[in-house]
């Protein structure tokens, strides 16, 4: 059985417009010591998935839908329970790095609280281990940087903090959301070679939200892209890339320049714009964009189906 | 309406050279003290950057936050003053222009901007904010031909004249960077400066915005400073690439040549940290992965800015700055162990 298995999580927000369905029967799994990447653009829904598995999708609500995790249902448990679990056996790492440290307590602290909250250490002890995780992310001069506060670290620097605040505690399932979309790119591939280094290390599985294409082919072994609040196309990397089944995974796969591929010709692109998630179309929400179009796409919302080889695509062309 | 500059740019020929930048330098005063303010140094946001621009071509600048490429397009577009160097467009030094003569030439370069969202007024109606650099520069809201002017640019950047009537809240991102492009157009730019026009567009959108700016160049026959931190976006659109370190131009070359064979470290380096979006060419790809970050311009290290970080520095790239010398073809490069320098 899988460390992560999400099945049919339905998520809405409550707003001025009316009910919202922002994640939208979305299954999904994960192994220990796998990388799988959730793939989608703003508003696919991606982010709000990645929250719900914490408990930390309000003011949106589950509608539906089983979160297992290590065999315990996460949506069954009240918040006490899943505050002993964030941090400790999953941890979460976010986009703004600036933001979620917080600025008046120096990193040491920072760091050590989570090993000496989940892992009843004295303090002394907390902070010990902080300076070695801190060292273990290639901080320089580990010790020293204890003492200081957030704004005297740079953005590549504040991401190896959050890191290694989120291997703290070795977590089964560490969840990174666009980690490292604020870097440059030669800090990207630090960062990311760092975490895909250490969750190897402690065979913890990866769950990586982004919406970049070629980090998730440099970095995920399975990709499931999102679509309008729903899965549309999941399957092993090297497979899904060789040859996507979903319109809007093909059309996103053309539209993207690469540093190896044509230039200086007009780029394929998907035509119109990403779905209003309040103004949903019925029937598939790429019908709008899609050159295969037809009336039953319109009409019915294609369900996810399995196509074998660990394969699956939403779309009624395999129906 | 027509801006007789403008009209004329195609007649003098696409190979004629539209920007010239020598040595530019621009250095901010760093100070300390309240009442009495003394200077204690610079920040060398911009340290010596040399680079031409032909009619009707792309120049792409690429390099990590800091490097100071947004702060070279605002020294070009003299939004700033030069520390020093020489700034010469159409054939003009416009290095130290003001007044009368610096507004004229404001309307032949204008910039396209990274935020849709920040740069757009959200109290004005799309149809005033096309429209508002024509008004800047004397047109007359009223006459015919202003009207008729805005609805042509709405068109040229693929949004219907009734959208001109709604504000900005009611575009989605990639909309309102055409907006942001309507309004760069307006006074018949030569020159168009686009500063990270595309990063903040969702995937599915970025193809379009680029495919609408490779249009507006053959049709209008512009001429592009593109800036932007994505190596394939700038692959993609420019015809020649500079890279930038630390205030410096490491290395320029057509951008054939520059992908094909980069000959500065840093450029390898950075072109190597740019994953394809291809799992089986990632798997077999080397991935060089650097060391360290970029240092504080405040405090750049002695000789090459980027020896700390070089995986071949030498002794010589500790003590002496390199300049950029030609390589042939129009490759210019900045590094001690390339090209007629290694062999000193």
């Amino acid at each position: 059985m899988a460390l992560l298995d999400v099945a049919d999580l339905t998520v809405t927000f409550r707003t001025d417009g009316g009910l919202v369905r922002a994640v939208d029967s979305v299954s999904l799994s994960v192994e220990a010591g796998e990388t799988l990447a959730l793939v989608g653009e703003s508003g696919s829904g991606k982010s709000v998935t990645a929250l719900s598995i914490l408990g930390l999708m309000a003011p949106g609500r589950i509608e539906q839908g089983r979160i297992a995790f290590a065999g315990d249902d996460l949506t069954a448990l009240d918040e006490a329970a899943l505050r002993a679990i964030r941090g400790d056996r999953i941890a979460m790492i976010f986009q703004e790095p600036m933001s979620s440290l917080n600025p008046v307590l120096t990193i040491g602290k920072q760091v050590a609280e989570p090993i000496w909250l989940h892992r009843r250490l004295a303090w002394r002890e907390a902070y010990a281990q902080a300076a070695e995780l801190l060292r273990k992310v290639a901080i320089p001069d580990a010790e020293a940087r204890l003492n200081d506060y957030p704004h005297q670290f740079s953005g590549g620097m504040r991401q190896r903090v959050m890191i290694a605040m989120a291997l703290a505690c070795r977590p089964q399932l560490i969840i990174a959301d666009e980690p490292t979309t604020a870097l440059d790119v030669t800090v990207q591939a630090q960062i990311l070679s760092l975490l895909k280094g250490l969750t190897r290390e402690t065979n913890a599985a990866l769950l990586l939200i982004t919406h970049d294409l070629g980090v998730v082919a440099r970095y995920a072994d399975r990709v499931a892209v999102m679509y309008g609040g729903r899965i549309v196309e999941s399957g092993p990397a090297a497979a899904l890339y060789g040859k996507p089944m979903h319109p809007y995974t093909e059309g996103l796969m053309r539209s993207v320049p690469r540093l190896d591929g044509l230039a200086h010709e007009r780029l394929p692109a998907i035509p119109g714009q990403p779905p209003d998630l309040a103004n949903l179309p019925t029937g598939c929400a790429f019908a709008t964009r899609c050159p295969h179009v037809h009336d039953l796409c319109r009409a019915a919302t294609p369900p996810l189906r399995a196509l074998g080889d660990a394969r699956s695509a939403a779309c009624h062309r395999h129906g | 309406m027509a801006e007789p500059a403008a009209a004329s740019a195609a007649v003098r020929g696409a190979a004629s050279e539209l920007l010239r930048v020598e040595d530019l330098c621009v250095h901010y005063p760093v100070t300390e003290g309240v009442v009495r303010q003394r200077q204690v140094g610079a920040v060398k946001a911009v340290d010596g950057v040399s680079f031409s621009l032909r009619r009707g071509e792309t120049l792409g600048l690429v390099g990590e936050s800091g490097c100071g490429k947004s702060t070279t397009a605002l020294a070009v577009l003299r939004m700033l003053t030069p520390t020093s160097g020489r700034i010469f467009f159409d054939g003009e030094d416009i290095t130290a222009l003001s007044g009368e003569p610096l507004r004229r030439l404001r309307r032949r370069m204008q910039m396209v901007y990274q935020d849709p969202f920040g740069s757009l007024n959200p109290r004005m109606r799309v149809r005033d904010l096309v429209g508002e650099p024509l008004v800047v520069h004397g047109a007359n809201r009223r006459s015919p031909g202003y009207r008729k002017r805005v609805n042509e640019l709405l068109d040229l950047v693929g949004l219907l004249p009734d959208m001109g009537e709604r504000y900005p809240h009611e575009f989605s991102g990639g909309q309102r960077q055409r907006i942001g492009i309507a309004r760069a157009l307006a006074l018949q730019p030569d020159l168009v400066i686009c500063d990270e026009p595309v990063s903040a567009l969702d995937v599915s959108i970025q193809a379009q915005v680029i495919n609408l700016l490779m249009d507006l160049q053959q049709e209008l026959g512009l001429t592009y400073l593109f800036i932007a931190h994505d190596l394939s976006v700038v692959r993609h659109i420019s015809d020649r690439v500079g890279v930038m370190y630390l205030g410096r131009l490491v290395e320029t070359a057509p951008k054939a040549a520059l992908f094909a064979r980069p000959r500065h470290p840093y450029t390898q380096i950075l072109l190597g940290a740019v994953p394809v979006p291809d799992p089986t060419v990632e798997s077999t790809r080397d991935q060089p992965v650097i060391f360290g970050e970029v240092p504080s311009p405040r405090n750049p290290p002695l000789g090459c800015a980027f020896h700390p970080r070089c995986p071949k520095a030498e002794s010589r790239c500790r003590e002496e700055r390199p300049q950029a010398l030609p390589m042939g073809q129009g490759v210019r490069v900045a590094c001690h162990l390339v090209g007629p320098q290694a062999r000193q």
